[in-house]
């Protein structure tokens, strides 16, 4: 729920009302029921707020007792009951019965560190103000579910839920950053702290930032960390154990005073969080799922036996390819990222359509398929390395043909297709698992202008994520080293994201994800491999598990990807208007950014039909997201009004005397 | 059609596939596709499909190997040979799928 934006001076100067709500209005979207706002000599904060829990208490920014720690707060802390009741036998007293004020009395009980956010369950980003300290402390949730922004510009620090709040600031400047696109065109998305804008940092998933205002100096530390100490064999109880921690996941996700509904793919995570929610609200679960008039896109059928079971009320979001060009534009304004897919685009109807319906809170089952090895990637990696093994089998690469059922069975056989996968990478690589994505995505930079191609010329993103990697990666498994890179390349940055939180909070709905928990993580990476992938069955614990809660064909079905449509979107049958223009020659030499020709190229080869592999999807989705954002937030941005439309339900916190 | 002619028509297919976006990037005959990065596992798919549509040739699964595909001049010959035998019967004998 929510987003927040603040201002911290390094000199009392002031913080403009007008700037803070230009900041908040530009995150109007994320919280449409009520604003807020604070401004002292050296500190402003301002917040917009989704109603969720305690509807009419929760006002922010929210204060303790004399008004000396201050919060603005987006997302939520599920196990604030438990932590209530901790602080109160503690001394502490409540105003509220909101988990916002839960965090205020949690920094004075605990401090703003470690130890205050180790006893947290949940997703969040939030700001602290403590004025009698003189520190701005900012935190950010285990897995990065809620994003939280920064930069320090000219000794003072600006942060926001979405970077388009510190461009409303006007102090702000939106400007490329080379390296953040190259990272989007090798893993997806930019890697945190990086991110595609000049200057502005992304807070890294885990971690938190203390500025001391009479330093000017912003502090980083990591209070959580991925790891993966994994079992030789499978706990006796493990299946008992499962059971409890997805019971209590979902039941803590279901902690709301609106109704929570749910997101249904068809697949075996989204049929289980629905059907644990279904069991566990008090109100009649809602379910949304999007269907694709393309059948080998679409899952309907599974989706609508789930829903069946569950006697949910179930609504469909119709994707056809028009849908995703109609609304692509504001997909990537929301993003505020060029992207390599259009996967975002349903998620951003399916947002709409819920909240149509009246919900603003819904449970997804995003996580599953890193935690217990879903995706073909894991599979994909443990062939690889059994074939390696023994180099000179012949039978052996034949198993590759079983991977991705879902592409043309054409291309996927034969010595050719196996040796791709063989001589992607080396096993020594401790990116091994990922290079073949990497290097595929990166054929986008094909395209690359010479301008950009010499802005990034001395740098390396996998070299930079190498670098990256924690003191315990090399002692993992090489399965649990691909699903940390999973998890941090692609699920935080891109799936929570670009995909995830900006798609649903366009519309104010908020995602709930029960498999991220962090003690489900840490649940599954203590299981031996082989309780998740069990030789080519992805998933086989949670399989067992769901026997009984999820119908039979969608337990045992295999994991289909999530995809949307691409290259037919923009260009059947003829291109959109705005794609003609913005692809056009003129505009992509004015930009700079891409080869005007090879795009042209590209734009020939859509409209022909020709292009129909998944490099030039990607490279179409890429190229034009990447124009569109640039004009939308570089070269175009929107102005902001001098006097923004006033807000609702205003809250203005006293300044302390 | 000859060997030159299958030749010069996969050339001009792989240029304006694979490589319309590298202007400056040159291809000889005996350069192999795919450790130069020309072409990928998915872009063996769209090959695959391209000899069949442009040449009549069905590729077998024991075909699609570095000897028959490997280079611009292995698939020229490749073709021309299947060709030859009759579209779908393979270079090697294997005959049809």
């Amino acid at each position: 729920m929510c987003g927040l934006a603040g201002v911290a001076r390094r000199e009392p100067r002031g913080v403009a009302p007008e700037m803070l709500d230009r900041m908040a209005a530009a995150l109007r979207h994320r919280g449409p029921d009520g604003s807020g706002r604070y401004a002292d000599a050296r500190v402003g904060l301002a917040h917009v707020r989704l109603s969720i829990i305690d509807v009419a208490g929760g006002a922010q920014p929210l204060g303790n007792e004399d008004g000396s720690v201050l919060i603005v707060y987006n997302g939520e802390v599920y196990n604030y009951v438990e932590l209530q009741a901790e602080l109160e036998a503690a001394g502490h007293r409540f105003r509220t019965r909101c988990d916002t004020e839960v965090l205020v009395h949690a920094y004075e009980q605990w401090g703003g560190g470690t130890a205050m956010l180790s006893r947290l369950n949940g997703q969040f980003a939030f700001a602290i103000y403590d004025a009698r300290a003189g520190t701005v402390f900012l935190a950010r949730d285990r897995f990065g579910v809620r994003p939280l922004f920064y930069t320090v510009s000219n000794g003072d620090l600006y942060f926001a839920s979405e970077a388009k709040a510190l461009f409303a600031t006007g102090e702000v400047d939106a400007e490329l950053d080379p390296i953040g696109l190259d990272q989007v065109f090798t893993f997806w998305a930019a890697r945190p702290p990086r991110t595609v804008f000049r200057g502005i940092s992304s807070l890294e998933p885990g971690t938190f930032a203390v500025w001391n205002g009479r330093e000017g100096v912003l502090r980083h530390g990591r209070y959580y960390g991925l790891d993966y100490p994994e079992a030789g064999e499978e706990p006796a109880e493990a299946l008992a154990s499962l059971d409890e921690l997805l019971d209590t996941s979902v039941a803590l996700r279901l902690r709301s005073d609106v109704p929570v509904g749910g997101y249904l793919s068809g697949g075996l995570d989204s049929s289980i969080s629905c059907a644990l929610a279904a069991r566990g609200s008090p109100f009649s679960l809602r379910t949304f799922s999007v269907t694709f008039d393309d059948p080998r896109l679409d899952e309907r059928e599974f989706q609508q036996l789930v829903a069946q079971q569950l006697r949910s009320c179930h609504y469909v979001q119709a994707i056809g390819a028009h849908d995703v060009a109609a609304v692509f534009p504001e997909v990537v304004r929301h993003a505020e990222t060029p992207m390599v897919r259009t996967a975002p685009a349903p998620m951003y109807l399916l947002a709409r359509l819920a909240r149509e319906h009246d919900i603003k809170v819904v449970l997804t089952g995003e996580g599953s398929d890193e935690l217990f090895l879903g995706y073909d990637l894991f599979k994909e990696t443990a062939l690889r390395l059994f074939c390696l093994r023994q180099p000179h089998s012949t039978v052996r690469p034949r198993l590759f043909d079983r991977l991705y059922p879902y592409l043309d069975p054409q291309g996927r056989r034969g010595d050719f297709w196996r040796r791709s996968f063989l001589e992607a990478g080396s096993p020594h690589d401790p990116l091994f698992s990922h290079l073949p994505r990497f290097q595929l995505t990166a054929r986008i930079k094909d395209f690359y202008s010479a301008d950009i191609r010499a802005a990034v010329a001395g740098s390396d993103p996998l070299d930079e994520l190498r670098a990256s990697l924690p003191a315990g990666f090399a002692t993992w498994s090489a399965l649990n080293r691909a699903a940390y890179l999973e998890m941090v390349t692609l699920l935080s940055p891109y799936l929570l994201s670009t995909q995830g939180d900006r798609m649903s909070l366009a519309h104010g709905v908020e995602a709930r994800y029960p498999f991220l928990d962090h003690r489900v993580f840490e649940f599954a990476s203590r299981l031996p491999t082989q309780s998740k992938l069990l030789g080519l069955r992805e998933k086989a614990i949670l399989r067992r598990w769901a026997r009984d809660v999820v119908p039979p064909a969608v337990q045992q079905r295999p994991k289909q990807p999530y995809r949307a449509p691409d290259v037919p979107a923009f260009f059947t049958p003829q291109p959109a208007d705005y794609v003609r223009e913005v692809l056009d020659e003129v505009s992509t030499a004015r930009s700079g950014l891409f080869e005007p020709a090879a795009v042209a190229g590209l734009v020939r080869r859509c409209q022909s039909g020709a292009a129909t592999s998944f490099r030039e999807s990607q490279a179409l989705v890429a190229v034009l997201s990447t124009e569109l954002w640039y004009r939308q937030f570089i070269t175009e941005p929107p102005r902001a009004p001098a006097q923004p439309a006033p807000l609702d339900d205003r809250v203005t916190v006293a300044s302390r005397s | 059609m000859d060997e030159t002619a299958v030749l010069a028509r996969t050339r001009a297919y792989v240029t304006e596939t694979f490589l319309y976006m590298r202007p400056g990037f040159t291809l000889a005959d005996q350069d192999r596709l795919l450790q130069r990065g020309v072409i990928d596992s998915m872009g063996v798919m769209e090959l695959i499909a391209f000899l069949r549509s442009e040449f009549g040739v069905d590729v077998a699964d024991e075909d699609i190997t570095e000897s028959n595909l490997g280079t611009l001049a292995d698939i020229a010959r490749y073709v021309t040979a299947k060709r030859g035998n009759g579209a779908t019967s393979g270079a090697n004998g294997a005959g049809r799928r």
